[in-house]
This record gives structure tokens, sequence and C-alpha cells, in this order.
């Protein structure tokens, strides 16, 4: 007996040779969880989501739903019978039913439950109810998938798992329908994963992320953590939101760099005085000051809206990001020196 | 093999793949076995002959119904001309003339007096007109008729695949920068490479075990030479030994079909969408040569013997009279019913049955029985008396049980299992073509709503499926129709079809009382195709 909603034990994922994720092992301990698990593309995400969801089988450890035994080297529940959807990341529309048709299928399936979501509301939250009436070969691939992941919805699975559910989806509503969503699988209490590529999507929708590389599991954590505290240098280099620069620990709660002089802050994990370590500096842990004496040269500005992310060189080539609002009263442009507030000082300190 | 794939899906494949393999096991059979004398003589004499006419024979039809099929598929598919949406239907209809049938309107028309020279002569007076008439006859005659009556299967296939192809992919080759000649040979021919294949391979299936109209040019080929091996010099054994070369051949072309095929994909990718195609207006010289391709087609292929059979019915209304056509019709339409319904059916559990457990064992058993179809009919008759026979005296007669003889042989129920193990690579090909256009996610999407292997099935691939069942169906009823060696073999007594009521006054030489059976089996193919063109052309 386990008292966890889903329990993923030392699994491994195999879709080929080349395409396995090793040893896996998770659990989702609540109903209404939404895992986010991230990765490079052909890393096995895929497989994993079909894996659960009983379209491949496992050779070792096992899954387990609601305390039922749903996969293992000898057990094999079909996918018909394990009340778990999946919205495929490809149209995996009935070519010959209508939108509207194909997704009753998905309110069919459980009719019987009392509980249930409107399929109206769905629709028209989704942005589908102008194809309604249309087959699948009449709409975009992006309708397509929203009418995948409504049919998902309103079958009222155990699980529900989405392969890249809004890959396809127009930028102008992507964040409304994320939104509303999370809101959707949080109210109907609806255990989700959902695989994506986009960091973004999986801080926001997750309660927790799982970071796959290299044929593992790398990390599970909650979305926060993740970003704040990645446990190795390869989910530092994945998530591709910061830099490692080296510097060398000079007291309980300071270190030296070459770059940037002293830095002060809490160590997340001890190192020893004398230590030499790669300290990872994030876009927001350096505060702009035009005051300061610590002159970096600005090698790129990237305007994302509410910000702007400049990209400062080092006295040893190193390669900086440093976040600043875009209400900031002046812009820097390339080539123009930029000045870093001192003293450095961290909210926490993540070395390796 | 994995436990989990011994399902019931799997068990009922193989089964029927079983089934269907047995005459091709048995005819395997006869390579260990010892041939009579004629083998000796037939090494020294007719073998290369037969092998160098069935090989002319199965290149100029392949040829020929590859030009005729993806040409007239291509035009009507792709463009819009004058008469575009009659030809779509009826370039079908020559599917309603049998290859001996329309050997005999080729030679009557062409021959010396024939049809052509009255027509001359009425025309134009007497006159030395023999000398001028082409005569179609011998290894050019027998290509004609065969290529004419048989390119519909490759018009039909070749048609729905261009049909179900869309727009992205044409408009993809413009970006590229393809002419529309680069378009056709390295976009539209490529995808739609299953269909025209497996129309090819149902073509040289039917060519290589043609009898009526190679004995009628007098070519000899593989099948007469079984043919002769077994009625002239009554050696069974070299009979199969013969069919067993021809087998080699046919499973020889799946291989190298499947080998070349490689790992490529043909179903109609999803991602991004399916747009319909939009046919290009063809206005002026090029409107006209479309029209004149596809009417020309039409015209040789189905109203040219139409009319000769119909002129011979016409001047010899005796024979009308003497034919019992309500009981022709009525055993002829038995036949096509429980043949066709236990030929689907089947073909359709074996296929899904290989999609549900993706077993290679079961794929390739199947593949190695739909080479059956390359068996002559009358090898296929003989192989399964052979087999009841044997069953019933070495099985049942060791546990003194009835005779089951009567059951098989000579009624109804024998001759729809021969037609059944004749037929079924024409219903599989045609099932596992449509097959190809359902991708896996279909089904998996289906069993993740709750829906077992059987709903699945049921309600989700038979109805996507029934337009391609409707088309199998209608070939099955056409070819049930024309079959004749298994027909005349298996037959009740007294039990006759439009078919064996043509051969039999044909094989008299009243070629003239042959025409108004071979007329209503036109006509009754012809009507089958009429009915259900709807949804052949439904877009």
């Amino acid at each position: 007996m386990t008292k966890n909603f889903l329990e993923i034990d030392n699994v491994t994922f195999t879709a080929s040779a080349q395409n396995k994720v090793s040893n896996v092992s998770l659990t989702i301990e609540n109903q209404g969880d939404i895992i986010c698990l991230l990765g490079p593309s052909g890393i096995g995400k895929t497989t994993i989501l079909r894996t659960i969801a009983g379209l491949e089988k496992i050779n070792s450890g096992k899954i387990i739903l609601k305390n039922k035994l749903l996969s293992s080297k000898d057990v094999h529940v079909e996918p018909e019978d394990r009340n778990i959807s999946m919205a495929f990341q490809d149209n995996s529309l009935f070519p010959h039913y209508n939108v509207l048709e194909n997704i009753k299928f998905g309110a069919e399936r459980n009719k019987k439950k009392k509980k249930g979501l409107n399929i109206n509301e769905i629709i028209k939250f989704l942005h589908i109810d102008h194809v309604v009436d249309k087959f699948p070969h009449q709409i975009s691939s992006g309708e397509a998938q929203r009418a995948s992941l409504a049919r998902s919805l309103l079958s009222n699975p155990d699980l529900l798992l989405l392969d890249e559910p809004l890959s396809n989806v127009d930028q102008s509503f992507k964040e409304e329908i994320q939104v509303k969503l999370k809101q959707i699988l949080t109210e109907q209490k609806i255990t989700t994963i959902i695989v994506t590529h986009d960091s973004y999507e999986a801080f926001y929708l997750g309660t927790k992320c799982g970071i796959i590389l290299d044929e593992q599991l790398k990390q599970f954590d909650d979305p926060y953590n993740v970003y704040h505290f990645p446990n190795s240098i390869e989910v530092v280099n994945f998530l591709n939101r910061g830099i490692l620069i080296p510097a060398k620990v000079t007291g309980e709660n300071s270190l030296e760099s070459a770059d940037l002089g002293t830095i002060t802050g809490d160590f997340i994990k001890h190192y020893p005085k004398g230590s030499d370590v790669q300290l990872l500096l994030q876009p927001e842990d350096l505060e702009h000051d035009d005051q300061s004496n610590l002159k970096l040269e600005v090698v790129d500005r990237k305007f994302r809206g509410t910000n702007f992310i400049y990209t400062l060189k080092t006295v040893s080539n190193k390669l900086i990001p440093v976040f600043v609002h875009s209400h900031h009263i002046h812009q820097h442009q390339v080539d123009e020196k930029f000045g870093i507030k001192r003293p450095i000082n961290i909210d926490h300190i993540v070395c390796f | 093999m994995g436990f989990g794939k011994i399902n019931i899906w799997y068990a009922a494949s193989l089964l029927i793949s079983l089934v269907v393999a047995a005459p091709i096991l048995t005819v395997f059979s006869s390579f260990f076995e010892t041939t009579g004398n004629y083998s000796l003589i037939l090494k020294n004499t007719f073998l290369y002959d037969y092998i160098y006419n069935s090989l002319v024979l199965l290149i100029g039809v392949l040829f020929l119904t590859f030009i005729i099929g993806v040409g007239c598929a291509y035009l009507v598919s792709f463009y819009n001309f004058p008469g575009v949406n009659f030809f779509k239907w009826s370039l079908i209809l020559s599917f309603a003339v049998p290859a001996y049938i329309y050997a005999y309107s080729l030679t009557a028309f062409f021959e010396n007096y024939g049809t052509a020279f009255s027509i001359l002569k009425n025309l134009f007076g007497e006159g030395n007109y023999n000398t001028h008439i082409p005569k179609f006859d011998g290894m050019m005659g027998a290509i004609i008729s065969i290529s004419f009556s048989l390119f519909g299967y490759v018009y039909v296939l070749t048609r729905t695949s261009f049909h179900y192809q869309s727009q992205n992919l044409i408009e993809l080759g413009k970006n590229l920068g393809f002419s529309k000649k680069k378009s056709f040979f390295k976009i539209i021919l490529p995808s739609a490479r299953p269909a025209i294949v497996a129309g090819l391979s149902l073509v040289a299936m039917e060519t290589l075990s043609d009898f009526g109209s190679v004995s009628f040019f007098g070519i000899s080929t593989f099948t007469t030479g079984i043919y002769n091996a077994w009625i002239s010099f009554d050696d069974l054994t070299l009979a199969n030994r013969l069919s067993f070369y021809l087998l080699i051949f046919i499973l020889g072309l799946f291989i190298l079909e499947n080998f070349s095929r490689k790992k490529a994909q043909y179903h109609t990718s999803s991602k991004g969408g399916f747009k319909s195609k939009s046919v290009i207006n063809l206005s002026g010289y090029k409107s006209f040569l479309a029209f004149s391709f596809c009417m020309l087609v039409f015209s040789i292929s189905f109203l040219f013997p139409v009319l000769q059979m119909l002129y011979w019915t016409i001047i010899f209304p005796k024979h009308l009279a003497d034919l019992d056509l309500i009981n022709l019709f009525s055993n002829t339409i038995i036949l096509v019913i429980l043949s066709s319904c236990l030929l689907i059916a089947l073909a359709f559990i074996s296929n899904y049955g290989n999609r549900v457990s993706k077993s290679k064992f079961l794929e390739a058993l199947t593949t190695f029985s739909i080479s059956g179809y390359a068996i002559p009919g009358i090898i296929l008759a003989v192989a399964f008396i052979t087999f009841i026979s044997w069953f019933d005296s070495s099985i049942l007669g060791q546990f003194e049980m009835k005779s089951i003889k009567p059951i098989f042989i000579g009624s109804i129920l024998g001759l729809v299992l021969v037609y059944f193990i004749r037929f079924y690579s024409l219903a599989s090909n045609g099932i596992k073509s449509g097959y190809l256009k359902i991708n896996y996610s279909i089904d998996e999407g289906a069993y993740l709503l709750g829906y077992s292997k059987f709903k699945t099935f049921k309600n989700i691939h038979v109805p996507y499926l029934k337009n391609s069942i409707l088309l199998i169906g209608i070939l099955l009823a056409i070819e049930i129709i024309k079959e004749l060696p298994i027909t005349l073999i298996m037959r009740p007594f007294n039990f006759e079809t439009f078919a064996t009521k043509a051969y039999i006054y044909a094989s008299q030489d009243l070629l003239e009382a042959a025409a108004a059976p071979s007329l209503f089996l036109i006509i009754i193919a012809s009507f089958f195709i009429l009915i259900t063109s709807k949804y052949i052309l439904k877009d």
C-alpha cells in the first residue's frame, strides 16, 4: 500500500536503444498535483508519458496509480483500462468525425460520473468554438491540438498526460489558455503530467518540475527550487538562465571572483574556506548602478517587454547576464560601459 | 514475440493467414516430390519459352497499365477539363470486362472479314481492306487485352491515394522551386507509391495467372504450362512445381518492393494540418489533350468490347432467347455476396490483428500467404480437392467418421472457400492500403479514451475505412463474376454462372453464343460499379 497518488519506482522508460530514460523514481503525492517534465528534444519525455499511459511496456520497476499496479515486468494493464487520458503533440483526432464529435468522445467516456466539465465552456475557453463543425483536415494544427486537449480534459481521467499541449498554439492566447487550464486542473483536481520544452510554461503550471537530461531524471523539485537551486551543472546549462564563473571561497558567507571582486551571501551548501568553485550567476543576482566603479562592457541587449537582459563581458572574457527593469531611466548601447552595484550581495549562493 | 502479443486478434490473424497459406505450402511441398517424364521433356523444350513469354507479357502489361492507370488518375485528380467527372467513374467500368472477353472482341474486330472489315465495307463499299487492318494477335493481343482489362486496379488505387494527398505537399514543392514535372516525379508520384505498387502487384499476379486470353492467343506461359502438365500429362506434381517457380517470382517482387521502401512512412502527416487540393483548370489544347487521353482509354477499354458483344447479341438473337437469365443471375449474385462478405470480414480482422500485435512474424506470414493470388485458380481448386480427399480418407476414414467430401466438393461452400483463398490478397491488400492512411496515434487516442481493441475496430476503423471497404467489395464482386476455372471445377452439378456459360459456348467455338452471357456479365459488373461510384468519387 502506498499513500501516494502516483508512484513510479525505478522504471527504465525505453523507446529504442538511443531513446531511453533509466531508473526513474518519482511520486505524485496528492490528487490534483501538476507535474511538468522538461528536457531537450528526443530525450525520451514522450516515451515516459506513453509508458505511463500503457502504450509501451516496461521491463523493470513498477508504476502504481491510486494503489493499483499498472505496469511492472509481469503486469501490464491495457491503456483502455487505466482511466488515463493523453493529449498527443501531433493531431490524434479521428479524421472521419468533426471536431465536436471528436470532443464528445471524451465527454462520453465518463458520462456516468456526475462531476464533470461543461463541454461548451471548454470549447469556448480553448477558442475552438468556430471550428466545431469542421473536420480535422480542415483546421490548423493549433486548433487540432486544442481540440485534442478538450477531448482529454472532458474525459475526466484519473491521470491526464499532456504532450507539449500548447506547442502549436498562437502566442496571442497561449497565456490565457495556460491560466484557464491551470484553474480547471486545480478546481477539478485532475492530476496531470505535462511534457514541455518551455521552462516558463513548466514553472507556471507545475506543482513540481522534473528535468530530464542524459537519460536520467536529473532533478525533481518544485519550480522555484529547480530555478534557484539547480542541483547540477547540466541542469544549469539546460535552463540557460545564468552563467558559471570561477571563484574562491573566502569565508562562511563570502567568496572572491577575479571578474567581480568580493561577493557575499548565504551558501546553500557548505564549502571549506579556500575551495575553488564555480559560482552560478543568474540575471537577477547583479544590480545596475551607474555610479559604481565596477564597469563592464555591454556586448548584447535583449528587450523582453518587462525587462532588458544585458550581456556583459568581464576582464576574463566571461559573458554575464544582468536583468534591468525596462522602465529604467536610460538604456545602454552595445560597446558602452555598464556599472554593477557594489558590494555584490546574492540572496543565495549556488556553487558547484 | 512477447506473451502480451498472443491475444484474440493475433490468434485470428494467424489462423486466417495459415488457411490462405495452406495451398501455397502444398505447392512448395511439390519441390520434394518426384515428377513424371514430362518434367524432363519440358526442361529440354518449352521451359525457357514459358519463362521468356511470361516475362515479356508481365513487363508489357505492367508498363501499359502503369502508363494508363497513373496517367488517368493524375489527370482526373489534379486537373479540371470537360468530362472530368464522367471519366472519374467511367474509367472504372473497364473492370467489368474480363481479359478473355476482351481478347474475343479484339480478334473479332480486327480479324480478316471481321467487324472492322464490315464497317469499312458498309462505309466505302467492297475493297481489299484486310491487308490494311492491323492484326492484334499473339503476344501483342494478349498484352493489350490484359492491360485494358486490368489497368483499373492501378487507376482506382492511385486515384484514391492522389485524392488524399495534401495541398501542403504540392505547395511545399512550389516553395522549393520545383517545376510541375519535378513536383510530379519527386512529390506526387513517390507519395502515391504504396497505392501504385499495390495496384501493379495485383496486375502482376492476375497477369501471371491468366489463362483465358493467353490460351486464346496461343502463347505458352507458365499458366498454360501448368494447365498442360495437369490436363495433358496428368502430372499434378509438375504442375505444382511450375506454380512454385511462379510463386518464388512473386515473392521476390514483394521482397524487392519492401526493401526499396525501407523505413519510409506514407501516412498523411497531420502535423501542420491537412489542406484539400485545389485542381488546375485546363484550357485550350491542354484541355483537349487531357480529354482525348481519357476518352481514348474509356473507349478502348469499355465501349469497344461492349459494342462488339452487343453487336453479336443483336445479330444472333436466338442465343439470347436460349439463356435461363434468372437462374444465371441469382447464382452469380449469391456467390458474389457470400464470398465478398467473408473475404472483407476476415481480411479486416487479419489486418487489424497485424496492426495491434505489431508482430514481424505475423506480417511475414501474411505477406507470404497473399502471394497465393499468383497461383492459378485451376491449381488452387485441384489442391483444395486433393486436400479434402486426403483429409477424408486419411483422418476421418481412420475413425470411421462420415465423409465430408459432399460438403466441400461440388458445393457452394467449397466454391466460396476456394474463392476466399484465391482473392484474399485482393481484399487484404486493399484494406492494408486503407490502414496506411490511419496513424497509430489515432488508435492510441481511442485506447486512452477507454476504447477496447474491438470498440476501436468497430467505431473508429470500420467507419473510417467504409469507402475503402466498398471499393474492395466492388473489386471482389467483379473478380468473382469474371472468375472462370475455379467456378468450373468447384461448382455444384448444373450450377451455371454467366462466366461458365460464356466459356462453355466459346470452348465449343460458338463465340456468337458467348456474346449474350458475356454482355450480361459486363452489365452486372458495370451495375456494381455505378451504384457505388458516388462513394468512390466522394471528396
